[in-house]
């Protein structure tokens, strides 16, 4: 007969979960090298001889007190999920501070596996660790095991089935010694007065987080009839005392354990905190980081015109293909809407990708954690914790999951601010815009007018950030305080996946909203019957023409107008839709030669075209996540609010302060 | 034996920690770090402010504002 269990894969932060997690389900998961990966638990299934097992992949935490909406969905999951078998994933080369986290998991008293992860690094160092003599200290079953090459998968299984029918578990709580026990026992003698409490969690475990000041726990008192009993006997001792006297118990264990079973478990100074002296250093950490961003956006653009090339000659014979397609209706829906919308956008992908791999190398290294730390500095004196670059970082590959990253901030105020500023980091989508104009107008220096967007971008965000912190959100953010994970190199193979991962994204969105919405304008542009396509006279002109007196004091022509509503969808669509517009379908390559020719376009309408599209409105995505991680549609449409407003006033002043500067007439 | 803040330690001196003075939440969170009364720390960067510091086998970055409030005693003194 066939068995269901559901088990947790818990731990410290960025020590494997999500790749043993991968191993064991076969179930791709994102991972990177940097604390806060995972901010969701996800799960998956494998069926282990004849049991069916659940697995859930949870947040890293590093105990079971919750500081940062990561850390609560794991601990929830953990006490209130009831899973039949938690999994701590310990990094064997940090044993100490992973076993913290055993000695309170294990007063929990749900059956719990370790999983000796990583095992290879620590044995590559030297370190010997016994595996049995561990399992016998901790009283917990442990495992050896290789996340990464997919080591010591069944053995776990099996320890993992064995101790799911080990129930009722006992607790293997450590003694907290002569001054803590004898508290720790009146407070259980108090909770058992509430019957219902002490059958959903263990009463030690309670009276252990209630010595330790835990909140959560303290809300499960407050409205329990054991309430007063509680209190009294709390009110009695200094709490913090008490904190100290357990913190100090444990390590005492672990520190009796730990010579034990590990030999040479010492660090030293590694190549790790080699590179580190340098790459943080004060002089040359802030350099090191600008020309490291500044590389990666010249290889994108240099390494990607190959590719680029290749895509427009096979688009080119499409067009050509198309041309002869009857009737004409079709020929120019094809041609127009699809080659000319959609083509437009497919050419940007080699320059997608190749930004979305070094990135991926930038965090499978461990170099993103680093970064964070050379502008904690330059982040805290706007406001903000050093933490909250990480995610500035990430929304240059897109917003969606960078916003999602901002969950390890603890302080609510610094998350909001982090979530509100991000949508100014240029994203993968907005790429493709400035690939083109800047490409087209500043022919000799394409590369460095992007890197200028993207640095506005940082600069817009980092304002905005001062600018909250003096007026809406006032408050000091939280200290700094945040692991540096060891270097890794990161090979081809999972960079390259990591990648994929995101950037299949894009094709995905090329073969859908924005196919659709290249249709839609299609259609607008076409209609009504009889009308020459794309011009003032169809529809698409009379929105864009209905609107564009509000951009008119930018320079933006109707043909632009119409791209940016559109480009609200998904940001893409503007240079999906200036393409369907300028119907250029047939002749690839004839977009860049209709802007050139257009007479209301000069580099300074372009500058500040390129300026607004960085700036403007969050794209449907972003918008849903944002109202998804704030919970306030308030704050989502101030989101909106106040980007289009910073767009219209950074384009207004560059479209003006050039036509002073150098003369030229705006129409 | 209170000592001298873990702020002015200099790069690459092996301290041990005497003493915390933080709050609880902070302190739990220390703690939960492997950052505790006698746990032995090594300085590895610490040149910008904020410092780098290894514990029980890990690499902590660390505003110098906690790395006040973490009181430390040099090896052998």
């Amino acid at each position: 007969m066939s068995k269901k269990i559901t088990i947790a894969l818990a731990g410290n932060p960025n020590v494997g979960k999500s790749t043993l997690f991968t191993a064991i389900t076969g179930k791709r998961q994102h991972t990177g090298n940097w604390p806060g990966v995972t901010v969701e638990k996800k799960s998956g299934s494998v069926r282990h001889h004849d049991t069916d097992i659940e697995v859930v992949d949870l947040p890293g935490t590093y105990s079971l007190t919750a500081y940062s909406q990561d850390e609560v969905i794991a601990r929830d999951f953990i006490i209130d999920g009831k899973p039949d078998v938690v999994v701590q994933v310990v990094d064997a080369t940090s044993l100490e501070r992973n076993l913290y986290l055993t000695t309170q998991l294990s007063e929990l008293g749900v059956p719990l596996v370790i999983a000796l992860n990583m095992a290879d690094m620590a044995e590559q160092r030297g370190d010997v660790i016994d595996l049995q003599k561990m399992s016998k200290y901790l009283e917990i079953p442990v495992v050896r095991t290789v996340g990464s090459k997919g080591e010591g998968i069944g053995g776990l299984l099996d320890a993992v089935v064995r101790e799911s029918g080990t129930s009722p578990h006992h607790e293997h709580s450590i003694g907290y010694g002569d001054r803590v026990e004898p508290v720790i026992a009146d407070l259980i003698e108090a909770l058992r007065q509430d019957p219902a409490l002490t059958s959903r969690y263990p009463p030690r475990w309670l009276a252990v987080r209630l010595l330790e000041g835990d909140e959560d726990a303290e809300k499960k008192i407050k409205v329990s009839r054991a309430r007063d009993a509680i209190y009294s006997i709390l009110s009695g001792i200094d709490a913090g005392e008490y904190e100290a006297l357990m913190a100090d118990r444990r390590y005492e264990v672990i520190a009796a354990v730990l010579p034990q079973v590990c030999t040479t478990c010492v660090g030293e100074m590694t190549a790790s905190d080699l590179i580190d002296r340098v790459v943080t250093s004060r002089y040359l950490g802030i350099p090191i980081f600008l020309v490291l961003m500044w590389g990666a956006f010249e290889l994108t653009f240099t390494v990607a015109s190959p590719f680029m090339a290749m895509i427009e000659a096979v688009q080119e014979y499409l067009a050509g293909v198309a041309a002869g397609i009857q009737p004409g209706w079709l020929a120019t829906l094809i041609g127009d809407g699809l080659i000319g919308g959609v083509g437009s956008v497919l050419i940007f992908l080699p320059n997608i990708f190749i930004l979305l791999f070094l990135l991926a190398i930038l965090e499978d290294s461990g170099y993103l954690a680093r970064a964070a730390f050379v502008m904690d500095r330059l982040m805290y004196s706007i406001g903000l914790p050093g933490r909250s670059f990480i995610p500035m970082i990430v929304g240059f590959g897109c917003n969606v999951p960078a916003i999602m990253a901002t969950r390890t901030i603890e302080d609510t105020s610094d998350r909001l601010i982090t979530i509100l500023i991000n949508p100014f980091i240029s994203c993968g989508a907005r790429l493709p815009v400035f690939v083109l104009f800047a490409g087209l107008f500043f022919p000799e220096n394409p590369g460095t007018v992007i890197f200028g967007l993207y640095v506005l971008g940082i600069v817009v965000a980092i304002a905005s950030a001062k600018l909250f912190r003096a007026t809406i959100l006032p408050g000091k953010p939280a200290p700094f305080l945040m692991e540096m994970p060891p270097y890794r190199l990161p090979t081809a193979m999972t960079s390259v996946r990591h990648m994929w991962d995101r950037g299949s994204m894009y094709i995905r969105k090329a073969g859908g909203i924005i196919l659709i919405g290249a249709l839609v304008i299609w259609a607008l542009a076409a209609s009504p019957a009889g009308v020459e396509y794309g011009s003032a006279a169809s529809y698409a002109g009379m929105i864009g023409q209905a609107v564009q007196p509000l951009f008119a004091p930018l320079g933006f022509n109707w043909e632009m107008t119409v791209s940016l509503i559109f480009g609200f969808v998904a940001k893409e669509i503007v240079i999906a839709s200036l393409g369907t517009l300028y119907g250029v379908g047939e002749d690839a390559g004839a977009l860049e030669g209709a802007l050139l020719a257009d007479p209301a376009l000069g580099s300074i309408t372009a500058l500040a075209f390129m300026v607004f599209v960085l700036l403007y409105l969050p794209c449907i995505a972003t918008m849903a996540v944002i109202r998804k991680e704030t919970g306030s549609w308030k704050w989502t449409a101030f989101s909106i609010v106040f980007g289009t407003a910073v767009a219209y006033l950074a384009a207004f002043i560059i479209a003006r302060g050039g036509a002073l500067l150098f003369g030229g007439v705006i129409p | 034996m209170t000592g001298l803040p873990l702020a002015f330690v200099p790069a690459g001196r092996k301290v041990t920690v005497s003493e915390v003075r933080a709050g609880p939440g902070m302190f739990r969170r220390l703690s939960s770090m492997g950052l505790h009364p006698s746990s032995l720390v090594e300085v590895v960067c610490a040149d910008r402010g904020s410092l780098i510091v290894a514990v029980a086998g890990c690499r902590y970055a660390l505003s110098r504002g906690m790395a006040m409030k973490v009181m430390v005693q040099e090896e052998g003194a």
